[in-house]
């Protein structure tokens, strides 16, 4: 099979939701040493943004969505070994640290964000559900991170992406991340009162937004 | 005064198919579900023999034994009910996440959602029922969190309901643990308003 088709079956694979595929394919890209950045770069990642345009059309729906990121997920655990022996690092579009803020332990939203992001090229630090809120500061520094997102699912947590802002206003250090909040509560009013720098309404919208703030 | 309370446990769940795919994240009505995602839902469906241990507790007080909040002033009785489907399902979905199987952990966790409203649907009617056995009219159910009624009120719930004996605890942001519980009340009146419902036991 010749490259070109093996790198359009990639593509298919995301977009079908076929991980068998997805991962096979990628055994064969380090079989046929095809150039393993082509592989994701030309193979896997024009799969996930095109599910990204039919979730944009109304033609996917979030099931779909997590099948991708699901597909794209299994594909690189496949190929990570051999980035790692080549010591290929795969660009990423940001670092974001992530989670629910302390006192909510609801964990299912955030983690399909988490894992939206990732198969959309950010790299991810999932902090859990129940994160203190100095921990997302404290991560965020000490990872050199560029996003910190952070989900509440109730009216008495969401006070928390509040203060998180707060605290970083305090340490003089909003300029320094992005700041991200999500969850059935929140909306883009509160959002711009408390002065985060966007609001997230669903996992893909999260993708979106922090494409178009780090530019 | 000790207050009586009552235990439901006798819960025979049938799912909303429609409303397990809305929060999935179909939101057209029109939308076909594919094929092996369809599988992937009546997989996690099976998993509801063994997973979901549905139980209620409720008490039905004077209105001036609660803490008289305005919204329900007038009302005679209240029923207060917490209801659960346990945490096993809550803890089926960790091991999905931490597998990374985000998908089957969604649907459960919709199936979930979609089993507590069930059992909170039932326990509703049944304390519909016992307005009218007391000749009252019995309101719509009011959750704390919802409209006008604060989230902190479920302090007061929990302080008027051992939740403890149904496995069911709150957390000081006022998060119900298991978080497939549902608990709310229902305002019994003397005479029909615009919040009773439709009939009473008079003309039912």
């Amino acid at each position: 099979m010749s490259k070109e088709k093996i790198l359009a079956r990639m593509e298919k694979a995301i977009i079908e939701g076929d991980k068998d595929e997805a991962e096979a394919l990628a055994e064969l890209a380090i079989k046929e040493k095809i150039d393993l950045n082509e592989v994701i770069e030309k193979g896997y990642t024009p799969g996930i943004q095109k599910v990204g345009d039919l979730w944009e059309k109304g033609e996917y729906f979030l099931p779909e969505l997590i099948t991708g990121a699901e597909c794209m997920k299994a594909a690189m655990e496949v190929l990570q070994p051999e980035l790692e022996k080549a010591k290929i690092t795969t660009k990423s579009k940001g670092k974001v640290v992530i989670g629910t803020v302390e006192g909510d332990i609801h964990d299912i939203g955030k983690s399909l964000v988490a894992s939206m992001l990732s198969a959309n090229g950010f790299e991810v630090i999932d902090l859990g559900a129940d994160v203190k809120l100095e921990t997302f500061i404290e991560k965020a520094e000490e990872l050199n991170a560029d996003f910190i997102c952070l989900s509440a699912l109730l009216t008495t947590t969401m006070l928390g992406q509040k203060k998180v802002i707060e605290i970083l206003k305090e340490k003089n250090l909003t300029s320094q991340f992005i700041v991200l909040v999500g969850g059935a509560p929140v909306d883009q009013k509160w959002a711009d009162g408390i002065g985060a720098d966007g609001y997230a309404e669903n996992a893909m919208v999260a993708v979106k937004i922090a494409k178009k703030l780090i530019g | 005064m000790s207050l009586l309370i009552e235990k439901i446990e006798n819960f025979k769940i049938e799912l909303n198919e429609k409303r397990i795919s809305r929060l999935i994240g179909y939101k057209k009505k029109s939308q076909e579900i594919k094929e092996p995602i369809k599988k992937l839902i009546a997989e996690e469906k099976k998993k509801l023999d063994y997973l979901l241990h549905p139980v209620a507790i409720y008490t039905i007080i004077d209105y001036d034994q609660t803490n008289k909040h305005p919204i329900f002033k007038d009302a005679e009785k209240v029923a207060l009910c917490i209801c659960t489907i346990g945490p096993e399902l809550e803890e089926d979905i960790k091991e999905l996440m931490k597998k990374n199987e985000m998908l089957r952990a969604l649907i459960l966790d919709s199936i979930g959602s979609e089993a507590a409203e069930e059992v909170a649907i039932q326990s509703d009617l049944i304390l519909a029922e016992r307005a009218r056995e007391m000749n009252l009219w019995p309101s719509k159910r009011f959750s704390p969190g919802y409209g006008k009624w604060d989230i902190r009120e479920q302090q007061s719930m929990f302080r008027a309901l051992p939740a403890q004996d149904i496995g069911v605890r709150l957390t000081e942001s006022c998060m119900m643990i298991p978080r497939k519980s549902v608990s709310f009340r229902i305002n019994y009146y003397k005479e029909q308003k615009l919040s009773t419902r439709r009939h009473c036991p008079k003309v039912a």
